[in-house]
């Protein structure tokens, strides 16, 4: 009889610590989130248009057509540490369309017209091949539909284009309306100090 | 001209560089991980030994000796594996991703400084190729340079961020061009960044990824052949390719770890 209290009581301690602990987790996740300290992002290796391994499918654009933001929060970033700097860069150009006088791609990718092509250093106006090129995303312009970000990734570029929350246009939703549509999952909301890249707002240029 | 799938080789796991024998003896080398791989005609494993450093690249000189491209280093097997020398210099050798035989000298491709170094055979370096042009080296998003030598001696560099294979002189001297961009026609090169590997023997061979293909061209740059499109795996990329004697062209697949032969049909 008493080994029965004795389990009985131990299995209401549990229980007991197991509310409370859940509640008090909750708690404080939403404290943290009220400071500001939760964000959502996207993580990189799950959303399908930077994810490796996924070729010859269109983007998606869910981040474009879900976000309740005006164009969207989520907008292209390129990562110019991991540029390749190309003189046809797929992300850029709209590669299979016709080839123009100069021996490149006649139509651009973006839709929006959001990525700006800049020559940099020693400039040869004669031969757009023996130049370097700075692609630079106009964020105002950009709505994240992730096309740019699907022809950059590798094998075919350098991975450097990747879609992005931008904290000072999120606002921040307790269940993000692109993280309800994103059938990958790619969608997080983690504390600012487990953030898989930096929540402050970098600017390309 | 046409070619068909004959053979595929098991690359006993990660492959980079691959080299035929000099002696025709159909014997194909491989660099991966941190060794050396001979495969053996019939494309059976017939002896591998460790290098000293993760292996980028291997080429087999006239007399049988066999150079292996590491990272800052390059080591020198004869044909049983056992080693001869050790050339390291850790400006010029940062990453070998190539090795060639012109006349009297031994080429390397450094990727990490974009430019392909010219040795003597004792190791004495003795100038750049592809170095001097407004952009300081041959551009290779990709991460490698890789070359090839024809029977004179002349050197052909991918160079995949201009969509071109250029000609030059062992001295460096910048000879011509063949190639150019096309999204479509398979003739031109597409991407970003192709053809990202080359080979020469009685043509230019090229290898190129998104989406990965082998072609021929004559050396005027008028194309020869597809080789293959559909065989390797879509997200491969930096795909070695060699030519043997009889014009059998191996190309490693780099994901499925493993190198598709072809041969000419009707050769």
């Amino acid at each position: 009889m008493s080994e029965e209290v004795t389990r009985r009581d131990l299995f209401a301690t549990v229980a007991r610590g197991t509310v409370l602990a859940v509640l008090g987790g909750g708690a404080g996740f939403l404290v943290k989130k009220a400071n500001g300290q939760v964000v959502w992002q996207v993580n990189a290796s799950r959303c399908i248009n930077s994810r490796l391994g996924d070729l010859g499918v269109e983007a998606c654009n869910l981040c474009t057509t879900e976000c309740v933001v005006a164009l969207s929060a989520v907008r292209a970033v390129n990562e110019y540490s991991k540029c390749g700097r190309c003189n046809i860069c797929p992300a850029y150009f709209n590669i299979t369309s016709a080839v123009n006088e100069l021996g490149q791609p006649s139509e651009k990718l973006c839709p929006r017209d959001a990525i700006e092509r800049r020559p940099i250093g020693k400039v040869d106006p004669e031969d757009p091949a023996n130049n370097f090129y700075e692609y630079i995303i106009d964020e105002e312009k950009c709505d994240g539909c992730g096309k740019c970000v699907m022809k950059c990734k590798e094998p075919l570029g350098l991975g450097s284009i990747t879609l992005r929350v931008r904290y000072d246009r999120c606002v921040n939703c307790n269940r993000c309306s692109i993280s309800k549509a994103c059938p990958q999952d790619a969608l997080m909301q983690l504390l600012v100090s487990q953030a898989l890249q930096p929540a402050g707002i970098e600017r390309p240029g | 001209m046409q070619y068909r799938h004959v053979q595929v080789i098991d690359g006993k796991g990660a492959l980079r560089g691959i080299a035929v024998d000099a002696q025709a003896r159909g014997e194909l080398y491989a660099a991966g991980d941190s060794e050396i791989k001979v495969f053996d005609a019939a494309g059976k494993l017939a002896r591998r030994w460790p290098t000293a450093r993760p292996a980028q690249s291997v080429a087999v000189a006239g007399d049988g000796a066999v150079y292996a491209g590491e990272l800052g280093q390059i080591e020198i097997f004869d044909g049983a594996g056992k080693l001869r020398d050790t050339w390291r210099d850790d400006e010029l050798l940062r990453r070998v991703t190539a090795i060639g035989f012109t006349g009297d000298s031994v080429l390397a491709g450094d990727s990490a400084d974009r430019a392909i170094r010219r040795f003597d055979r004792g190791g004495r370096f003795l100038n750049n190729i592809g170095k001097d042009n407004p952009l300081g080296g041959l551009l290779i998003p990709n991460g490698v340079v890789d070359f090839g030598v024809d029977a004179e001696g002349i050197v052909f560099a991918a160079n995949p961020g201009k969509h071109r294979v250029e000609r030059y002189a062992p001295g460096g001297e910048l000879l011509g061009h063949i190639g150019r961009f096309h999204g479509i026609d398979p003739a031109g090169f597409t991407g970003c960044c192709n053809p990202t590997n080359v080979a020469i023997r009685d043509a230019i061979y090229t290898a190129e990824k998104a989406g990965p293909r082998a072609k021929a061209y004559d050396f005027s740059g008028k194309l020869l052949a597809v080789i293959a499109t559909d065989l390797f795996d879509a997200n491969c990329k930096n795909m070695s390719i060699a030519v043997d004697a009889r014009g059998r062209v191996y190309v490693v697949d780099t994901v499925k770890q493993s190198v598709f032969v072809f041969e000419r049909v009707n050769a």
